[in-house]
């Protein structure tokens, strides 16, 4: 990035101090589709909103949940295209840490290599930030955790989070339903639920995805079938 | 002649009831002429891990130095320290980036995980890990180094009966080798303490 | 970028630092030393539903047997394992490499690994470096295509094979291939001749020795029997074994160093938001 002694950087400071190009970035992940993830006692959840711009596309081949690792699952809000980058980074990461280590990268290391590169694209030259923020699940040594990067590149962990279209309402939810001792099936519910808040039209397996990982450290995404009958239980 | 046994080395690593203890001599020489008789080869890395370097001695310091770096930045990065089993795993990464123009040194590596479970574990020069639930050698004495362990180790040694068995493993081998001696020095880990001791051997 | 050079984790590759070093040690006289080698008698052959991979568990430094029960099947993708012969840290590492990419490319096509792709990144890889990275391997496995079962030469060369067997112990096990292998024998024969194809290189083959280990890969199924047959035990221990007396041993200085506790460190209060 940024080779070139002529590429500048596109990411530059206003005279109030402020980064625009990453405020705008954020408006970006801001109308993206709903994304929110929740941690349980023994587990994590993370879901997503599936809307497609038409009926004529085949949502079979649309995956907005995906695994980096078998122990951790990323979504997104924002532009897809550029969070495939990121995916495609942070898989290559995790396997660059294996072969080094012998041992599946923890968690906070996998997010915060991701947040650098986020980090990057907002000061290399000739290139624009990424206009996604991710929620990250995983479940290692350290129990089940869930991360929030954003564009600029700073990164949280949250008991429970959410990003992109009706952020807001969507936290309010959540600090409502949240409690400490949720168990990861609650947290499903919980997940449907808020995200069935601000749903335009009527929810189901096929128009939202849900991804989880429990004790036994396996990410899985949910089929549309076991959405259904997540659906079925929380109505 | 060997670059390998330019220097001179002798190396034991053994495992004993949730212990472990790895032991050197203690000679640099520049092939038959002895430089130095307080020569050391084994290096802690943090309190349950410890590396023995056999080989040239130039190139034992240098990759301990780097060893010694890539640690402290994992434990900055991590803010823990590493498991004996991922330690392996970047020594032999490190040495088989150089396949093609190795570090003349076979590394023995030796640690007790956070279960107080013992680890031990040796490479060749560039980087093929071997693991061991009894015992390790490396260095110029490493044939009869073989011969003394494969007779005297006994599993679920405690400490003390350990360090017997390794001394005089070690100290009869060096024996048998005219480039490694002038005594040794033994590390016996247990998960309370650190018992170093250095013995006394031929100066011949 | 001078800097970069220490930043971490390296990008990978080898590094050439000390080869002009080491060339002038050799030039001046100086022996360079041996890397460990598995001497071997690995061999893989096709059954009726599948593949069977066989290994011998010895690995040498010259003429010093180094570990007396090593593993040499390596695993590559749930449905595909990759025995190894030749310098070990060449096949520990070229197998773990591709292992590496054919899982990068199984997330981005999610479909299983076929055997071909695994075979192809090992040849290209080899051919690369011209026989300088020393593996020899024999490549099995059971993909959407059926089962396959490939040999791997050091130069990037590779042939597709009903039985087949590479190492120092090769001709020794292909002897049992070529007088016993039949078309569609079913697994337990075809357990029974892989490993009399092992015990041949064991026993006739001073590179290869201790046991013999297996591996059957069929379709959506995979056993790894680690030491399926040990026809070497240790035979020769003094039953008492050698007793020194504590003290026994001179010793010039002692120094105890007491190991802290372990401190585990306890969540403080929740940050305020």
């Amino acid at each position: 990035m940024g080779d070139s002694q002529y590429s500048f950087s596109l990411t530059t400071f206003s005279p109030s101090g402020k980064l625009v190009q990453i405020e705008y970035a954020l408006m970006a992940v801001g109308a993206g589709q709903t994304s929110l993830g929740i941690k349980a006692t023994n587990g994590v959840v993370i879901a997503t909103e599936k809307k497609l711009p038409s009926i004529l596309v085949d949502e079979t081949s649309v995956q907005k949940i995906q695994k980096l690792t078998p122990n951790i699952g990323v979504v997104h809000s924002g532009m897809g295209p550029d969070s495939r980058v990121l995916i495609r980074k942070s898989r290559k990461q995790a396997q660059q840490y294996f072969r080094l280590y012998q041992e599946v990268i923890p968690l906070s290391q996998l997010v915060r290599e991701t947040a650098a590169v986020m980090q990057e694209f907002t000061q290399s030259g000739g290139v624009r930030p990424f206009g996604v923020s991710l929620l990250v699940a995983g479940y290692d040594d350290n129990g089940p955790q869930l991360y929030q990067v954003d564009p600029s590149g700073s990164y949280f962990s949250w008991k429970a989070s959410a990003i992109g279209k009706n952020v807001s309402n969507a936290k309010t939810f959540l600090e409502k339903r949240y409690t400490d001792d949720m168990e990861l099936e609650d947290a499903v519910h919980t997940a449907i639920l808020t995200l069935k808040e601000g749903f335009e039209g009527q929810i189901s397996g096929k128009n939202i995805e849900i991804g989880i990982v429990g004790a036994d450290r396996v990410f899985k995404v949910l089929t549309p079938a076991e959405v259904d009958d997540y659906l079925a239980e929380v109505e | 002649m060997s670059i390998t046994s330019y220097n001179g080395s002798a190396l034991v690593a053994m495992i004993g009831k949730n212990c472990f203890a790895i032991a050197s001599d203690r000679r640099l020489g520049v092939n038959f002429q002895t430089i130095a008789t307080d020569y050391q080869r084994i290096f802690q890395i943090h309190d349950r891990l410890y590396i023995g370097l056999s080989g040239l001695g130039t190139d034992v310091q240098t990759l301990y130095q780097r060893l010694k770096f890539r640690h402290k930045l994992y434990q900055l990065r991590e803010e823990r320290n590493m498991r004996p089993e991922t330690f392996a795993s970047l020594v032999s990464a490190m040495l088989y980036e150089k396949r093609f123009g190795p570090y003349f040194c076979e590394p023995i590596i030796a640690g007790l995980s956070e279960e107080n479970v013992p680890f031990i574990c040796t490479t060749d020069l560039i980087g093929a890990k071997q693991f061991s639930s009894d015992f390790v050698v490396s260095g110029t004495a490493s044939e009869s180094l073989y011969g003394a362990c494969e007779s005297m180790y006994k599993p679920d040694l405690e400490p003390e009966d350990l360090f017997e068995v390794i001394s005089q493993a070690l100290l009869s081998s060096v024996d048998r080798d005219c480039i490694s001696g002038w005594g040794g020095i033994v590390y016996i880990v247990t998960p309370e303490q650190v018992i170093t001791k250095t013995l006394k051997g031929r100066t011949d | 970028m001078a800097e970069a050079a220490i930043a971490l984790p390296p990008k990978g590759g080898f590094n050439f630092d000390l080869c002009k070093r080491n060339a002038m040690l050799e030039k001046n006289g100086i022996a360079l030393p041996r890397f460990r080698k598995t001497g071997t008698t690995i061999v893989g052959l096709v059954f009726k539903d599948g593949v069977i991979l066989g290994a011998d568990t010895r690995a040498t430094e010259g003429e010093i047997v180094c570990d007396k029960n090593c593993e040499k099947i390596h695993y590559m993708a749930p449905n595909i394992y990759c025995c190894g012969a030749g310098t070990a840290a060449d096949t520990e590492n070229v197998t773990d490499m591709v292992r590496s990419q054919l899982e990068l490319h199984r997330y981005a096509t999610n479909r299983e690994s076929r055997v071909v792709t695994a075979l192809t990144m090992l040849k290209t890889h080899l051919f690369g470096y011209r026989g300088q990275v020393s593996a020899a391997l024999v490549l099995g496995g059971v993909d959407v295509t059926g089962p396959h079962l490939h040999t791997v030469y050091p130069h990037g060369s590779t042939d597709t094979l009903p039985f087949a067997t590479m190492g120092s112990g090769s001709l020794a096990a292909m002897s049992v291939f070529e007088s016993r292998y039949k078309e569609d024998m079913d697994k337990e024969e075809g357990m029974e001749i892989v490993s009399a194809a092992i015990c041949a290189g064991i026993f006739n083959d001073l590179g290869s020795g201790s046991n013999v280990d297996l591996c059957i890969l069929t379709k959506g199924k995979t056993e790894y029997l680690r030491n399926y047959q040990k026809p070497n035990p240790r035979s020769y221990i003094r039953s008492k074994g050698y007793d020194f007396a504590r003290g026994h041993t001179a010793i010039l200085s002692t120094r105890i160093t007491p190991l802290k506790d372990q401190v585990t460190i306890i969540e403080g209060d929740a940050m305020e938001e």
